[in-house]
C-alpha cells in the first residue's frame, strides 16, 4: 500500500534531479519489457485515445478555433481575433464570476470531501444495514439535478414555514432567504453541491478503505494505539492517493460548474451566484454568439489548466 | 500526474498538441450557396412545442392539412427545451429545416446570422389579411420581411376572485387599487386558513431568458416608461425616463413589501405558477395558455382574467408576442416555403392552429383578421386577451437583437427586486449606458 | 488475515461494530440522521409523485389527495419509451466504457513508456471543458466522423459511443491499480501468464472495489446524459429519460407531480445498479487482506 515500498512504476529513468531508489526489480524482466511495455501499452491506450481523439480533442480544437471568429454558418465565420476575448474579459461581471467559481471550488471540494470521508468511516462496514443506509445516503448522486433542484427549491422555500427554515427555527436560527437573497445564495449553492457532491466523495473513500492493509490496523492496535492514532497515522496516509484523486477531479469539476446554479438561481438574485459558466452562457450561448461562448471556455480552460499545474506544483515543491 | 514535479513538462506538448488540432480543423467551409430547387420536395418543419404535448398533435394536424392541399410532403419535429442548441447544431451542420415555427423575439438573431431568407410580402397570397401588428413584428431592423406571422398573444391579470370577494374588494382599475387587493392578499387571510401563508403577487423574478424584464415590460410601459425611445435605426436609452424609474421604484416596493410571494427572484416561468394555482398568491400577469392548467388544478370558477389598469401617467399596455413562420436558409424547396406560410396564416391554417377550446393550441390569437374566433372558441376569456391584444398590445422594439437587451434588463431588475437597498434611479441610469453601448454596437442608436 | 481480526478491524472507525444498548442508540441515531438529511428531501420525490397537488411551499411525507394521474400523464409523454432508450444507452455505455478504462489504467499503472505524462494530462484535459461549450463541434463530428465518415445524427450508437470513453472512470481505475503490488503481477508472469491473464487473472480480481466505483458512476454519468442524447436524437423518439424531464419541467401545462413521476422510474433503476454494484465493494472487501 504505502508508496515508498512499491516504487511508482512508471518512474522514468535519467531524469534530472535526486535520484529516487529503483525498485527491486528482476534484472532480465527489465530487459525485456523495456521494449515491449511501449508496443503494449500503445495497444492497451488506443481504444480510449481513439475515442477522446475524435469525442473531446477534435471538438476542443474547432472551439479553440471558433473563439477567433464571429460564427455565422450561413454567411461565412468572421475573423474578428481577439476580439471575442476582450468581449468577456472586460465584462464587469467577469471578475466576480472567476471569485464566485473559485470560492464555490474550493469550498464545495473541501466540504464534501471532509463530509465524504466522515459518512464513509460511519458507514463502513460488511453489515447488511449498512448496505441500506449507503444506498439511501447515495440517493442525491443519482437522482438528476433537474430534481434536485425542484426539491431544493422546496425545501430553502424562504417563508418562515419553509422546511428548513423550520428546521433551523428549533435551533433558533433563521428565518433565512436562502437562494433568493445576495448576502445567502452563494452559500446555499454551496451546501446544495456538497449535499450532492458529498455521496460521491464518500463512495471513493469507502473504495480505498476497502483497500487499506488490515494486518497494519493489527500492527497499530498491538502497538497500543488508540482509534484516533490508527486513523491519523494508518488510515489517513493509506487513503492519500484517494484524496489526491478527489481534490483534482473535484477541482476541475468545481471550475466548470454550471447546471445547479442555471436550474437554481441562473446566477441571481442580484449577480451574487454568477460563475464563468453561467457568465459564458448569458454572453454567448443564450444570443448564439459561439465564439464568444468558446472564446469564454478556452479562459475557463486556461485557469483550469494553470490551477491543476499549479497544484502539482506546490505538491512537488512540498515533497521534494 | 498525481505524483511529483511531472505536471509542467507536459503543458507545452499538450499546448502543441491542440494547437495542431486546431490548424488543421481550420479548412472548414464558408460562404452560402443557393441549393437546387425541387418544388415537391417534403418539407422539415420543426416547432417549439413540448414532444409528446397535445400541441404538437396540432402541429402535425396542421401540416397534414397543408400536404393534402398541396401533396407537399411534410415532416413535423417539436423540441423544446433546448431548441436553440438544435437550431444552432442544424446551421452549423448547414441542415436547417425548410420552417421553423418559433417567437418573434428570435426574428433578429436568426436575421444576423443569416438563418432565415427574406419574405416577398407580396408573393404571400392574403398577405393584407394579416393584422399590420402582427408583420411588423415579422420585419427586420432594416424594414425588411423576414418571416409570415402565424400567432400573436397578450397577457392579462388572473386574480383570484374567490378571494377577491373574501376580503371584499372590486376588481382593481387602477394600480392603488392592485396593490391594495395584494395587501388585502397578503395581511387579510383571504384563504381562511388561519394562516399567515398567502400573499399578493406571483412574480417569475428569474434572470432566465430575461423572464424579469419580459415579465415587467408590460408594466413598465402601462407606467409610461419603456426600454427605448426613437425609431428603429435611430433608438436612445428611455429606461431611465422617471416614469420608469417610477416603475421599477413600485415593482421594488412589491418585493420590499412583502406583497410578493417568496422565492421569486429566482423563479422561472414554470415555478411561478404553482405559486398561483397552489394558493400562495393570487394576482399573476400571465398569459392565456395557462388557462387549461389553472382550470385543471385551481378551478375556473376560482379566478377571473381583467387587462392590467393603466399606472400614473400612463395608458394600460400588454406586452404583445406571438410565433412566426420562418423560412429557413438553404432550402431545397423555396416555393413549398412560402406555399406553407401561406397556408398557417389562412383562415383555414389559423382554425386548425386554435384547435378550439382544447389545450392543444398553437394559434393563441389567430394573426388573420378575417378569422372569427368566437366562431372556433366559445370560452369566451380568450375574447379578453384579443380584445387587450388589439386595444393595447405592445411587441418590444425593433432592434436588430432584443435578446442582449432583455438580458440587461433582466439582470438590473432582478437587482431592483433582491435588494431593497438598492437604487432604481442609480440602477436604471447604469442599465441605460448599457443600453447606448448595445445600439451603438448594432448600429440601432440615435 | 481479515479473518484473523475477527471483525475488530473490518472499519478503520470501528463505529459499525460498536454493540451493546448504548453503541446500537449512537449508531442507530447517526443513521436516522444521515437518511433524514440524505433521503429525507427525495421522499419527496415519492411522495409528490402520488400526489395531485403538490404544494410547491412544503415537503409532505404523506401524499395530499393520493392519485396514480402523474403516471398516466407521464405514461402518456411517452416515458417508457424514453426509460427503454436509456436502458439501452446505459447497458451498451457502460460495457463499452469500463472494458476501455480498465485497459488504458492498466497500461497508465503498469507499462513504461515515454510520455505517460502527457497521457495522463490529455486524459485529465477531457475533463475540463463543460460540454455546453463542445456541443456545437461535438455534433459536427457526430455528422461525419472523421476517416471513417459516418453519421451518428438520429442513431442510438451514436450516444453510446462517445461515453465509451471517460476520464474519470480511468484515472480512478489507475489509482487504484498502480496501488497493487506488482510482485503479484510478476509471480504469475514468471508463470508464463500472457498480458490479458495478468489482468484479467490477477489485477481485476484485486481491483473490484474500483470496478464498483467505476461501475456506479460510469452508470450514473451515462443515466445523467444530457448534452450529448440532445445532439445525436433526431428527434423525440430518440430521446433518453433526461432530455424528457427536462421538457418537462419547462412545459407549462405539465405540473410538478409528472415532472416527480417521471423521476421516479428514473431514479428506480439506478437504485438498483447501484445495490447490484455494491456487492463489488462487498467481495473487494474480502479480498483486500490479500495485499500487502
Amino acid at each position: 500500500m504505502t508508496s515508498t515500498a512499491t516504487a511508482d512504476p512508471r518512474e522514468e529513468p535519467g531524469r534530472a534531479g535526486p535520484q529516487r531508489p529503483r525498485p527491486a526489480r528482476a534484472p532480465g524482466r527489465l530487459r525485456r519489457t523495456r521494449f515491449r511495455d511501449p508496443a503494449a501499452a500503445l495497444l492497451l491506450l488506443l481504444p480510449a485515445l481513439v475515442i477522446f481523439t475524435l469525442f473531446k480533442f477534435i471538438p476542443m480544437g474547432r472551439a479553440v478555433q471558433m473563439s477567433l471568429f464571429e460564427v455565422r454558418p450561413y454567411l461565412g465565420d468572421r475573423w474578428v481575433g481577439m476580439d471575442n476575448y476582450r468581449h468577456v474579459l472586460t465584462d464587469p461581471d467577469f471578475l466576480d464570476a472567476m471569485w464566485h467559481t473559485a470560492v464555490i471550488a474550493v469550498t464545495q471540494t473541501a466540504g464534501a470531501m471532509l463530509l465524504g470521508l466522515a459518512i464513509a468511516l460511519l458507514l463502513e462496514g460488511t453489515a447488511r444495514h449498512l448496505w441500506l443506509v449507503r444506498t439511501a445516503v447515495f440517493l442525491p448522486t443519482i437522482v438528476t439535478m433537474a430534481v434536485v433542484a425542484e426539491v431544493w427549491r422546496v425545501l430553502y422555500y424562504p417563508a418562515p414555514d419553509g422546511v428548513v427554515n423550520s428546521v433551523l427555527a428549533w435551533i433558533g436560527l433563521g428565518p433565512s432567504q436562502f437562494l433568493n437573497s445576495a448576502d445567502t445564495s452563494l452559500s446555499s449553492v454551496i451546501a446544495v453541491g456538497i449535499w450532492r457532491h458529498a455521496p460521491y466523495d464518500m463512495m471513493i473513500i469507502l473504495a480505498g478503505l476497502a483497500g487499506v492493509d488490515r494486518t497494519l490496523y493489527e500492527a497499530a492496535s498491538a502497538d497500543g494505539a488508540n482509534t484516533w492514532q490508527r486513523l491519523r497515522h494508518v488510515t489517513l496516509p493509506a487513503l492519500r492517493p484517494v484524496f489526491i484523486i478527489l481534490l483534482t477531479l473535484a477541482a476541475i469539476r468545481g471550475m466548470r460548474v454550471f447546471t445547479e446554479i442555471f436550474l437554481l438561481t441562473n446566477g441571481g438574485p442580484n449577480g451574487s451566484t454568477e460563475v464563468l459558466m453561467t457568465l459564458i452562457y448569458k454572453l454567448g450561448l443564450e444570443r448564439n454568439e459561439l465564439g464568444i461562448a468558446a472564446a469564454g471556455s478556452v479562459v475557463l480552460l486556461a485557469v483550469t489548466v494553470v490551477l491543476t499545474l499549479a497544484v502539482q506544483a506546490v505538491r512537488a515543491r512540498r515533497r521534494a | 500526474m498525481f505524483h511529483r514535479k511531472q505536471g509542467w513538462r507536459g503543458l507545452p506538448k499538450l499546448v502543441a498538441l491542440l494547437a495542431i488540432t486546431a490548424v488543421g480543423l481550420a479548412a472548414c467551409g464558408s460562404g452560402a450557396d443557393e441549393p437546387e430547387q425541387d418544388p415537391d420536395a417534403a418539407l422539415e418543419v420543426w416547432i417549439r412545442k413540448p414532444p409528446g404535448a397535445p400541441t404538437e398533435e396540432t402541429a402535425k394536424e396542421l401540416a397534414a392539412a397543408f400536404t393534402e392541399q398541396t401533396g407537399i410532403p411534410t415532416e413535423v419535429t417539436a423540441l423544446f427545451d433546448d431548441f436553440e442548441t438544435k437550431l444552432q447544431q442544424a446551421a452549423s451542420a448547414k441542415d436547417l429545416p425548410d420552417i421553423v415555427i418559433n417567437d418573434t423575439a428570435q426574428l433578429g438573431t436568426l436575421v444576423e446570422q443569416g438563418l432565415v431568407r427574406e419574405v416577398d410580402r407580396d408573393g404571400i397570397e392574403g398577405a393584407d389579411d394579416l393584422t399590420p401588428a402582427s408583420w411588423d413584428a415579422a420585419t427586420g431592423a432594416d424594414g425588411a420581411y423576414y418571416a409570415v406571422p402565424f400567432s400573436a398573444q397578450s397577457f392579462a391579470l388572473f386574480i383570484r376572485s374567490d378571494w377577491r370577494e373574501a376580503v371584499g374588494a372590486e376588481v382593481p382599475t387602477t394600480w392603488g387599487e392592485m396593490d391594495a387587493l395584494a395587501e388585502a392578499f397578503t395581511t387579510g387571510d383571504p384563504d381562511g386558513n388561519g394562516e399567515d401563508d398567502t400573499h399578493g403577487y406571483a412574480v417569475p423574478g428569474s434572470t432566465k431568458r430575461g423572464y424579469t424584464s419580459w415579465y415587467l415590460s408590460s408594466f413598465l410601459w402601462s407606467g409610461g416608461g419603456g426600454f427605448l425611445d426613437g425609431e428603429p435605426g435611430a433608438f436612445n436609452p428611455a429606461v431611465d425616463s422617471p416614469e420608469s424609474v417610477e416603475v421599477l421604484e413600485w415593482f421594488q416596493h412589491t418585493f420590499c413589501d412583502g406583497l410578493v410571494a417568496p422565492g421569486a427572484v429566482t423563479a422561472e416561468t414554470s415555478q411561478t405558477h404553482p405559486v398561483f394555482y397552489g394558493g400562495q398568491a393570487g394576482i399573476y400577469f400571465t398569459g392565456p395558455y395557462m388557462m387549461g392548467v389553472f382550470d385543471a388544478d385551481l378551478g375556473a370558477e376560482k379566478y377571473e382574467i381583467v387587462p392590467l389598469p393603466a399606472g400614473e401617467g400612463g395608458e394600460a399596455v400588454s406586452l404583445a408576442e406571438g410565433e412566426n413562420v420562418y423560412l429557413m436558409a438553404g432550402s431545397e424547396n423555396q416555393e413549398g416555403q412560402e406555399r406553407f406560410a401561406e397556408f398557417a396564416a389562412s383562415v383555414e391554417g389559423q382554425t386548425i392552429g386554435m384547435a378550439g377550446d382544447t389545450d392543444g393550441t398553437i394559434v393563441r390569437l389567430p394573426v388573420n383578421a378575417t378569422v372569427d374566433m368566437a366562431e372556433v372558441r366559445t370560452d369566451e376569456r380568450w375574447q379578453t386577451f384579443q380584445q387587450i391584444y388589439q386595444e393595447s398590445g405592445r411587441y418590444v422594439p425593433n432592434v436588430p437583437e432584443w435578446t442582449p437587451f432583455r438580458q440587461m434588463a433582466a439582470e438590473t431588475f432582478n437587482t431592483v427586486a433582491s435588494d431593497c437597498e438598492a437604487d432604481p434611479a442609480a440602477e436604471l441610469g447604469g442599465l441605460a449606458d448599457e443600453f447606448a453601448e448595445e445600439l451603438e454596437g448594432q448600429g440601432a442608436a440615435g | 488475515m481479515m479473518r484473523q481480526g475477527k471483525g475488530r478491524f473490518d472499519s478503520a472507525l470501528g463505529f459499525s461494530e460498536l454493540t451493546g444498548p448504548i453503541g446500537w442508540a449512537v449508531r442507530g441515531a447517526v443513521y436516522a440522521l444521515l437518511l433524514v438529511v440524505f433521503a429525507g428531501p427525495l421522499m419527496a420525490v415519492v411522495v409528490g409523485a402520488f400526489s395531485r397537488v403538490p404544494d410547491p411551499t412544503r415537503l409532505s411525507l404523506v401524499p395530499d389527495q393520493f392519485t396514480l394521474d402523474n403516471f398516466t400523464r407521464a405514461f402518456e409523454r411517452d416515458v417508457l419509451l424514453y426509460l427503454l432508450n436509456s436502458f439501452i444507452v446505459v447497458g451498451g455505455g457502460l460495457l463499452l466504457q469500463v472494458t476501455v478504462s480498465v485497459l488504458a489504467a492498466y497500461a497508465l499503472a503498469r507499462k513504461k513508456f515515454p510520455g505517460v505524462h502527457l497521457v495522463l494530462l490529455l486524459i485529465l484535459s477531457t475533463m475540463m471543458l463543460p460540454e455546453e461549450i463542445l456541443a456545437i463541434p461535438l455534433s459536427l463530428v457526430l455528422a461525419d466522423v472523421p476517416v471513417i465518415h459516418v453519421n451518428l445524427i438520429g442513431t442510438l450508437v451514436g450516444m453510446i459511443v462517445p461515453v465509451a470513453a471517460w476520464g474519470f472512470s480511468i484515472l480512478v481505475m489507475t489509482e487504484f491499480m498502480k496501488e497493487i503490488p506488482v510482485e503479484l503481477e510478476q509471480a504469475a508472469r514468471i508463470d508464463g501468464a500472457g498480458e490479458l491473464r495478468v489482468l484479467a487473472q490477477i489485477i481485476l480480481p484485486l481491483s473490484r472495489p474500483a470496478l464498483g466505483v467505476i461501475g456506479i458512476f460510469g452508470f450514473t454519468m451515462i443515466w445523467d446524459q444530457y448534452m450529448l442524447p440532445l445532439l445525436v436524437a433526431r428527434d423525440a423518439s430518440q430521446f433518453t429519460l433526461p432530455l424528457a424531464l427536462r421538457t418537462l419541467r419547462s412545459d407549462d401545462q405539465v405540473g410538478l407531480g409528472v415532472l416527480l413521476a417521471a423521476s421516479l422510474l428514473a431514479l428506480l433503476p439506478s437504485v438498483l445498479a447501484f445495490l447490484a454494484m455494491q456487492r463489488q465493494f462487498m467481495k473487494g472487501l474480502t479480498s483486500g487482506a490479500v495485499k500487502g
